[in-house]
């Protein structure tokens, strides 16, 4: 409570940020290399390869979109806790060049004649309606065709990029222009509000997009939410992770503190709760209704090859994190804290997986190395963009007006 | 000082002017050995807890076992609802079904979580309390604007006037006042006292009247708080209405009706399609009997003629149970379909039954498949002759008990 002296330094670490980038650098080319290997080694059009990436693409996506949702939702509510951990949420937000990069082979199932006859795509099954229900996924041909689909990936990415861009942008001139009006503070606040709107519905409608038409006959408006869920128990672990690991390095170690570190893990309780919330919402009205075009979703779930882990998942994703963080002690322990930030974030890739993969293979659980070898991949990719960023910035937000508050920060 | 020896002492107060003052009084006091004092504070004071040497709170524990108790509650009571007291099936739901339990047990587990805390809070704090005696010191007004107050109860063990003042001047302290307990009893004053036994007493009040409802009866019409809700203008299914001229709620279909639809099919197989053939009843099955079929038929019975039929067809559904309870004049009782009239009925009497409805029982023709209607047929054949079973039905090597 004693009023903190500012001492308003950068905090660089250009050398660290380079070792970490290339680390991703070359995670991604392995990770991304042995799976295309393993992928083509299979000899089925490389369709298995696809929905793996496909797997590790979201695992990416939501990363930047857990980094987007959580800048803006500082600026929004003017909070004042966060702005230590903050320019490692808009590291994250500021990777959206890379996931568009990562989107570009994403367009080899959309145009490609393999697979069409068969699965009606080598990916998403509605590139050409097959099978049972073609006529019911033909029917959403005015929303799910190839041209309007690449249209609104590229508009995603798009105003992903210019938010990510404005929001780095403004915070970068907090940090070297001191303006003492606050004009880019004010501009960031003022943007937020109308950025996290435009967050929802880009957000909701790129997981309809993306993951929820991997099942084109299905659908469920609740989906984006969940979606949102995953994104951030994502940012807030992976905002623990890197804070744990640059104050082991030696930075930081004042800028964050138990009180930062319990908020953060506040943040994942709260969501790994509403991550239940919304998933068993979603449950429960398709479960209840019982109407045959919702509950084919669930039912290639919880019936045969994906009913162990269906019933896993309630397990691993709802009750060990939340009674792992339930207690006070276990959010001020950095370390063990940390521990648990991992553990959300293979959970949370089991969720995408789980989410995914059904659909390409309702009989048999495909899962082998090269799901894990593209996700590494992606992930690497995620931390090379993520990394980079740090060779060049602070890698804290030593300009912020809030800064004092932050650091003074305590929890009753 | 004051030091009025005639009251009772209550305890002394020791005043202080800033965050610092106080968390190094809070540690003097906590270090000399005391007890039974307390530290009041205009704000919440950062690491004044650890200051005083209170121990960690153990309400998280009492919530974290309330919400467990609550939830564990949420799923019993609807286990023994849905599937002890009045099981009944619905939309082909089991009896009991865990997610639909879910919503109640997360409301439960909240409730008695934020009850426990809200209670435990009480109790930790000693509350319910009329008033304490420290307010009645005017320096002490000011713990709620700007100064900073450590307490010391006379009841504490190591408590002694003079020795304890003078540690507490010793601590910083601006001033050092000993507080004495009221004359007064501490008893609410009876205005107070008054007003609430009168509440409570007419919170009883409705008890009263529901419960002199229940046991009284009455010739005066009932009670309509909602009455455009209870007199709706609307035509009940199968009542009387003077709307059309032959008195009947339920508009029967224009001569000769038939969805379009069915028009051609109609004609192809009328046996199928209206279990007759010209004027008469057809009496063979139409459909090939398959163990799909009959299952089909059991799991359509189930949902659409149990409810009133029974399970076991002899007329004692939930629907009749529950109407012969609330309206046993007007009620009709569904037929018991093991009686020789309806087991001698034709078949296609029984689907034109099921299509068309007989006498009180309604038409489910717009609900139930003609397929489903045939299956329900065929089932209800089979559990006429399971309850008209004789011992020559056993197969042989089928060992009796
Ligand atoms: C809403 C309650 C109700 C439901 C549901 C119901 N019934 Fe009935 N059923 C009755 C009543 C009441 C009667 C007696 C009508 C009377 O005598 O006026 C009856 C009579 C019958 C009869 C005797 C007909 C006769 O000619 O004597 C048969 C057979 C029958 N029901 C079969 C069914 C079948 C099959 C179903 C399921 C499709 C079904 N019922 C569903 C209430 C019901």
């Amino acid at each position: 409570m004693n009023p903190v002296n500012v001492n308003r330094e950068p905090v660089l670490a250009p050398d660290l940020a380079a070792r970490v980038s290339r680390v991703g650098l070359v995670l991604a080319v392995l990770g991304l290399g042995a799976g295309f290997a393993l992928g083509a080694a299979e000899g089925d059009n490389l369709r298995h390869f696809f929905w793996a990436y496909l797997v590790g693409f979201a695992f990416f996506f939501t990363f930047t979109l857990g980094g987007l949702f959580f800048v803006l939702v500082q600026h929004v509510t003017g909070a004042k806790w966060s702005v230590s951990v903050r320019r490692m949420g808009e590291f994250a937000m500021n990777t959206v060049p890379a996931l568009g990069i990562m989107a570009i082979p994403l367009l080899y199932p959309l145009l490609t004649n393999a697979g069409r006859e068969e699965f009606g795509g080598l990916l998403w099954p509605w590139v050409q309606p097959h099978g049972e229900h073609a006529d019911l996924v033909a029917m959403k041909e005015p929303f799910l065709n190839v041209p309007f689909f690449i249209g609104r990936m590229v508009f995603y990415l798009l105003v992903w990029w210019l938010m990510a861009r404005f929001f780095m942008k403004r915070s970068l001139q907090q940090d070297t222009d001191r303006d003492p009006a606050y004009a880019p503070t004010i501009a960031m606040r003022k943007l937020s509000a109308p950025g996290i709107i435009v967050f929802a519905l880009t957000l909701s409608f790129a997981s309809f997009d993306w993951l929820m038409s991997t099942a084109p006959e299905w659908f469920s408006t609740i989906f984006g939410v969940y979606i949102f869920a995953g994104c951030v128990l994502t940012i807030h672990a992976w905002l623990v992770i890197s804070s744990v690991f640059l104050q082991k390095q030696g930075y930081m170690k004042k800028e964050v503190n138990a009180e930062h570190y319990h908020d953060l893990g506040k943040f994942m309780t709260a969501f790994t709760v509403f991550w239940a919330y919304i998933a068993f919402s979603q449950f429960m009205l398709i479960w209840y209704a019982n109407l045959p075009e919702e509950t084919g979703f669930f039912h290639s779930r919880t019936t045969e090859a994906w009913k162990t882990m269906s019933y896993l998942l309630i397990v691993t994703n709802f009750f060990v994190p939340f009674f792992g963080f339930l207690s006070r002690h276990v959010k001020r322990k950095p370390k063990m804290l940390a521990m648990w930030a991992v553990y959300v974030l293979i959970v949370h890739w089991l969720d995408l997986y789980w989410l995914v993969m059904p659909s390409m293979s309702p009989e048999s659980n495909p899962f082998g190395l090269i799901e894990v070898a593209t996700t590494i991949g992606a992930f690497g990719l995620f931390l090379w963009a993520f990394a980079r960023q740090g060779v060049r910035h602070s890698v804290l937000a030593y300009g912020d007006p809030k800064l004092g508050d932050c650091l003074a920060h305590e929890n009753y | 000082m004051s030091n009025n020896s005639s009251a009772e002492l209550h305890g002394i107060i020791a005043e202080y002017h800033t965050v610092e003052e106080i968390l190094a009084a809070a540690e003097t006091v906590r270090e000399a050995g005391y007890t039974r004092w307390d530290c009041h504070t205009p704000m919440p004071v950062h690491g004044l807890d650890r200051a005083m040497g209170v121990r960690e709170t153990r309400l998280p524990w009492v919530v974290l076992i309330a919400g467990l108790t609550g939830g564990g509650l949420g799923v019993l009571m609807q286990w023994w609802m849905n599937a002890i007291d009045y099981n009944y099936r619905i939309s082909g739901k089991p009896d009991w079904s865990l997610p639909a339990n879910i919503p109640v047990a997360f409301e439960t587990t909240v409730l008695f979580a934020a009850f426990a805390a809200f209670f435990a809070m009480w109790i930790a704090n000693g509350l319910p309390r009329w008033f304490n005696p420290l307010s009645r010191n005017a320096r002490f007004a000011r713990a709620t604007d700007d100064r900073f107050f450590v307490a010391i109860q006379a009841s504490d063990p190591m408590f002694d006037q003079d020795a304890t003042a003078a540690m507490l001047s010793s601590s910083g302290a601006h001033a050092v006042e000993t507080v004495e307990e009221p004359d007064e009893t501490s008893r609410p004053p009876a205005v107070f006292r008054g007003a609430v036994w009168s509440l409570v007493s007419l919170a009883m009040l409705p008890l009263f009247l529901v419960a002199m409802a229940r046991y009284n009866t009455s010739d005066k019409p009932r009670v309509h708080l909602v009455p455009d809700m209870d007199f709706a203008k609307r035509i009940k299914a199968q009542a009387v209405s003077d709307l059309f001229a032959d008195g009947r709620g339920t508009r029967p279909p224009v001569a000769g009706t038939f969805a379009l639809e069915d028009m051609e099919a109609v004609g192809a197989d009328p046996a199928y399609y209206t279990g007759k053939l010209g004027d008469s009843f057809v009496t063979d099955f139409p459909l090939e009997v398959t163990p799909e079929l009959m299952q089909r038929g059991q799991e359509r019975f189930g949902i659409y003629c149990a409810v009133c039929h029974g399970d076991d067809g002899r007329g004692k559904g939930m629907v009749a149970q529950r109407a012969a309870v609330l309206s046993p004049a007007t009620w009709v009782a569904p037929t018991d379909l093991h009686t020789q009239p309806v087991v001698d009925l034709a078949s296609g009497q029984l689907f034109d039954s099921i299509s068309n409805g007989v006498r009180n029982m309604p038409g489910y023709s717009s609900q139930i498949s003609y397929q489903d209607r045939w299956a329900i047929v065929l089932y209800t054949r089979a559990l006429q002759r399971s309850q008209a079973a004789s011992a020559q039905d056993i197969p042989e090597g089928v060992n009796l008990r």
